[in-house]
């Protein structure tokens, strides 16, 4: 991944957490909510070479870290999607056909990003953070992949579209 | 070649962690560095949420509502009846409406129990990502909101302020997992500790073994040291079932809260309870019976 990605990737990543932080936060989606940036996340890392893919993970953690309304110590998110971007590229998009089809990329968005819930939860349970009840945790994680799913064909063009305004002329 | 693109990717892993271990270490211990950016975000975000705010405030429940369609046809029979009567009110927003009668609420609340005040509006809530029930509000430092201060809305208690900016606060909602208070029973006293499981669901633990609790009993703040969190004397919700297991030392039970936590629009931060403590003077009144009509009819004598 070409150093001058970098800033463009952040900025690109920012202004899709500011859309999640400013308006999709206000909106009372039916069984808990809808995590855009996450699911916008782990579409634009399907898309990216190993390396790539880490730092972009680290980029896009640390940017989920600053939401103020997290109560998890800085720097989970990070680890979270630090770790999983590699899975992502090491054991994921090795077995994705490269001609995917848009359905199973939704599928594989959707999965991902309960894994990624799932995986930050445990995280924080790790470091003595308090967990609500499996029942409500259910309903924010059936809730979260049902919007993801739904939504997929909005998010999934615009991360595939952004990602490639994010390469370099070298890359393209 | 391959063997030396993964070498690096796994360098670059293990970099990667060790940076945010580091970070989560940081932060664990209480760096202020690590803590303050989250405050500088909440700054900068503050304007785009209550733009936010302003332009989803009106279709905020529409997806909830699309899943509910079956039930809201059977209201629309009667809202057709109603809608003559609001034609002549809808000049006037609804949606500031709404947010006028909460804070006409809120206030009457604040002002029966004597409290100093800040009144302030949601303008984000907490997202699926932070696993955490939360909202902000669009009052911060510069209106004397300082962390720890009590957050109520018309009916009762809301929760507690997290962190403030110059311009925004966060509020942790009674409703998180992590959400401890101490309550009495109104009447009896009684004391216990309600904590809140997430999505609106509260459990109450009694300190005492010899507590007589019942169901439609009224909790209310039991306040703490120089008022903060908890100014005392706040409705926090009633009890609505009875935990009665054979071999629990204290008795336990399940909570409605007074204000329904998904649909708040504004608040009133508790800045000072000017040293009044309001006892029971807070507790809603029960709802007052239909006023009933007897027709007594003499049949006339028949000719």
């Amino acid at each position: 991944m070409s150093i001058n990605r970098l800033p463009t990737s952040a900025g690109l990543l920012l202004i899709v957490f500011l859309i999640q932080e400013a308006f999709i936060n206000r909106i009372n989606f039916f069984m808990g909510g809808f995590a855009l940036y996450l699911a916008f996340t782990i579409a634009w890392i399907l898309r990216e070479e190993r390396s790539s893919a880490i730092l972009i993970g680290f980029i896009s953690g640390l940017i989920a870290d600053l939401s103020p309304t997290l109560e998890a110590p800085f720097g989970l998110w990070t680890f979270t999607m630090t770790g999983l971007a590699f899975i992502i590229s090491n054991y994921v998009r090795g077995a994705l056909d490269s001609s995917i089809s848009p359905l199973a990329l939704t599928f594989v968005t959707t999965l991902l990003s309960s894994f990624a819930l799932i995986l930050f939860i445990i995280f924080g349970a790790i470091l003595g953070q308090e967990v609500s009840s499996l029942g409500v945790l259910a309903r924010e994680l059936i809730g979260n992949a049902l919007w993801t799913f739904v939504l997929a064909p909005i998010y999934v063009p615009v991360a595939i579209k952004t990602h490639k305004v994010s390469l370099t002329a070298r890359e393209k | 070649m391959a063997t030396r693109g993964t070498n690096r990717a796994r360098l670059l892993l293990v970099t990667l962690l060790v940076t945010s271990l580091l970070l989560i270490t940081l932060d664990l211990r209480g760096v202020s560095l690590v803590s303050s950016v989250r405050g500088f975000t909440q700054t900068a975000l503050t304007p785009f949420q209550s733009f936010g705010s302003s332009l989803l405030s009106p279709i905020g429940q529409l997806f909830s509502d699309l899943f509910n369609i079956n039930n809201t046809r059977e209201r629309i029979a009667e809202l057709e009846d109603e809608n003559q009567e609001l034609k002549a009110q809808v000049i006037l927003n609804e949606d500031i409406q709404g947010e006028l009668k909460q804070l006409k609420g809120v206030l009457d609340l604040a002002g029966k129990a004597k409290f100093r005040t800040v009144s302030a509006r949601v303008i984000s809530k907490g997202g699926t990502a932070t696993i955490s029930e939360t909202i902000v509000i669009d009052q911060g430092s510069k209106a004397g909101i300082k962390r720890d201060m009590t957050v109520i809305a018309a009916s009762g208690l809301v929760g507690v302020v997290k962190s403030t900016t110059t311009n925004a606060a966060v509020v942790m909602l009674m409703s998180d997992p992590s959400f401890r208070i101490g309550v009495r029973i109104a009447g009896s006293q009684f004391m216990g500790v309600l904590s809140g499981e997430g999505q609106g669901i509260f459990s109450l633990q009694m300190l005492s073994a010899a507590a007589q609790i019942s169901v439609g009993d009224v909790l209310l703040s039991r306040g703490s040291s120089g008022d903060a969190p908890f100014v005392p004397g706040v409705p926090v919700g009633k009890i609505t079932f009875v935990e009665n297991a054979a071999g629990q030392l204290t008795k336990q039970a399940r909570v409605q809260s007074f204000v329904d936590l998904n649909s708040i629009g504004v608040v009133s931060v508790v800045l000072d309870s000017l040293g009044n403590n309001p006892g029971d003077a807070l507790v809603p009144a029960a709802p007052r019976p239909a006023p009933t009509v007897t027709v007594f009819v003499t049949p006339s004598p028949s000719e």
